[in-house]
């Protein structure tokens, strides 16, 4: 049994009773406006739970990766690693909504939703049963359908809104059916039990067993974006208010990594099936097919957009390799976090343009670098570290995950390829990354500075510290997730 | 009792398969979120039949859980398309282009 003091316990008490208390006070005051005050309860909330996240690492109160548990939620490091990178990205969306939110209607509502999709990214992470999963996934999912959509007279968010839940519920279909295969195959919704199920698993049952699997890789897929289950991601991304976007691309999309850790590496491992070359290839594709539409784009959450799905090719890599490698798993967590900072930012930095100019445009962003110089650096070192440029911390993450690829050349021939693929895009993905660049700091006419959000300044602010300090000195954060990453291997069943 | 399992499993896939080919052929925004309902149920359908094959409470409650979750998803895809109905008048999918890249 968990400890009622156990982090993922602790954490459904504190973002639940906020996030349920939020509407009901918004209520019991009788007035509209007023965002900052509900956003500043909610950033109390996100910052205890951050908090408590980190105190239960310090005292030692987590237990090493486990993935395996006979309860529906483990109080393990990778949950936890999990928790603090969505909680991070969740505190920069309620920072961004400070100044985001401030024309619009109902914002208790607002970060009601913000926080209630939270609670259910971190179950994701901590979840070890098959229902707790499609739960907690179903908790992110819901609230998430509605935030995009939150601006009602806004087109663009409208059909944002509708893409995103057609596929969203989609793939909730898709991971039920193969909820519903493994479980008849093994007997039971423990994840640890369905995969020592299919170790056993008589062998005429193994295309059952294969469907299954996929239809776990499909259904998170949709919400990792990779490649054939993309189209929604662009319209959706586009079109949901920037802050939205940030919380999607920088969390959601985590989520599902982690869900697929738990269930899709190990899953593969106990089928004894080569998925590899299935991973390594979809990974390819999903970068390829991500930069190259990137380059092509005119609007810059667009771009943002493509270039995270890119992105999650190159976190697939790791996944891919995990069988061969133990520096894949690694690499993964480390540029999910890494993401995770990145890509929060540069949303919550193309919230704040929203805000102050209203344009999204890539040629009317001529001359940011004075208008807005805190926000342009802070999308700069962004960008610079989502292409993986030394010294900043994407870098680090990048050498790790194509080291991975190198190191699992030993026993798999074509995995080097994953490397030189992952090289090649990131190069490719500089030329856009510049291309932005260059837009800001070397066009335009001389324009006079406008007054930044502070909030948006805040969230730069950290971000940089983020990138370029732990860029430099990365020695803490590679000891971390050398301690989250989880130890693949068969003998680790309950 | 192990014809029973075929039996409902292959309706399971059947309705599967009517609900992908929904999707990829119904362009009204209701249709396809029947279509979708009708995958959910499948695999609802195919619980409870490894469920009681097993002889497992897990699964009628596994079935019970997924039934409730999808009745609030179609809670709020309903609404959106009222949402997006009062806006365009319509709900064919083939009129949300307004995003392109």
């Amino acid at each position: 049994m968990l400890e009622i003091t156990s982090t993922p316990l602790v954490l459904i008490a504190i973002l639940g009773t906020v996030g349920v208390a939020l509407p009901i006070i918004s209520i019991a005051r009788k007035e509209k406006g007023s965002n900052s005050f509900y956003a500043v309860i909610a950033f109390a909330a996100l910052i205890v739970s951050m908090g408590y996240v980190g105190y239960q690492f310090v005292s030692d109160h987590v237990v090493p990766s486990a993935l395996f548990s006979e309860d529906v939620l483990v109080d393990d490091a990778f949950g936890g690693f999990f928790a603090l990178a969505l909680l991070i990205v969740a505190v920069f969306t309620t920072v961004g909504s400070f100044n985001y939110m401030r024309r619009h209607n109902s914002p208790a509502v607002y970060y009601s939703l913000i926080l209630l999709s939270t609670i259910g990214m971190v179950l994701v992470a901590y979840s070890t049963d098959l229902v707790m999963l499609f739960v907690a996934w179903e908790l992110m999912s819901i609230p998430t359908y509605v935030l995009v959509g939150f601006m009602k007279r806004n087109p663009s968010s409208n059909e944002a809104a509708l893409k995103y839940f057609l596929f969203g519920a989609l793939s909730s279909a898709v991971i039920v059916y193969g909820i519903s295969l493994s479980y008849g195959l093994t007997g039971s919704t423990n994840i640890g039990e369905v995969i020592r199920g299919y170790a056993a698993l008589d062998p005429s049952l193994y295309p059952l067993a294969l469907l299954s699997v996929g239809m776990f890789i499909a259904g998170f897929g949709f919400k990792m974006g990779l490649v054939p289950f993309h189209q929604w991601l662009p319209d959706t991304y586009e079109g949901a208010p920037p802050t939205i976007t940030a919380l999607l691309a920088a969390a959601t999309k985590k989520a599902g990594f982690a869900a697929t850790i738990r269930i899709v590496v190990m899953g593969t491992v106990a089928l004894n099936v080569d998925w590899t070359l299935a991973l390594g290839i979809l990974a390819v594709m999903t970068m390829t097919v991500g930069n190259v539409a990137a380059i092509m784009q005119k609007n810059i959450s667009r771009m943002l957009a493509y270039s995270s799905i890119a992105h999650a090719g190159y976190i697939l890599i790791g996944l891919a390799v995990a069988p061969h490698s133990s520096l894949g798993l690694q690499g993964s967590l480390y540029q999910i976090l890494n993401h995770a900072v990145m890509k929060g930012a540069a949303f919550i930095a193309i919230a704040g343009i929203v805000t102050t100019l209203a344009v999204t445009h890539i040629d009317k962003l001529k001359g940011l670098g004075r208008r807005m110089p805190i926000t342009s650096l802070g999308i700069v070192i962004s960008l610079f570290a989502l292409a993986g440029v030394p010294p900043l911390a994407g870098f680090w993450s990048k050498v790790l995950l194509f080291g991975s690829a190198l190191d699992a050349s030993a026993t798999l021939g074509w995995a080097s390829w994953l490397a030189i693929a992952g090289v090649l895009n990131s190069a490719l993905s500089l030329a856009y990354y510049g291309w932005i660049t260059r837009k800001m700091y070397f066009e335009g006419e001389k324009e006079k500075r406008v007054k930044e959000p502070k909030s948006v300044i805040g969230v730069m602010v950290f971000s940089m510290i983020f990138l370029v300090g732990f860029g430099v000195y990365p020695e803490p954060i590679l000891q971390f997730v050398e301690f989250a990453t989880p130890v693949l291997s068969l003998g680790l069943m309950p | 009792m192990t014809n029973e399992l075929v039996d409902f499993t292959l309706v399971s896939v059947a309705l599967l398969g009517i609900g992908i080919y929904g999707l990829a052929v119904k362009r009204n925004f209701i249709r396809m979120l029947f279509a979708v309902e009708i995958i959910i149920n499948a695999a609802n359908l195919n619980i409870v039949a490894f469920g009681r094959y097993l002889s497992h409470a897990a699964g009628e409650s596994l079935a019970l859980f997924s039934i409730a979750i999808a009745a609030a998803e179609v809670g709020v895809g309903l609404s959106l398309i009222i949402v997006a109905y009062r806006m365009y008048q319509n709900v064919d999918i083939a009129d949300f282009r307004s995003l392109k890249g």
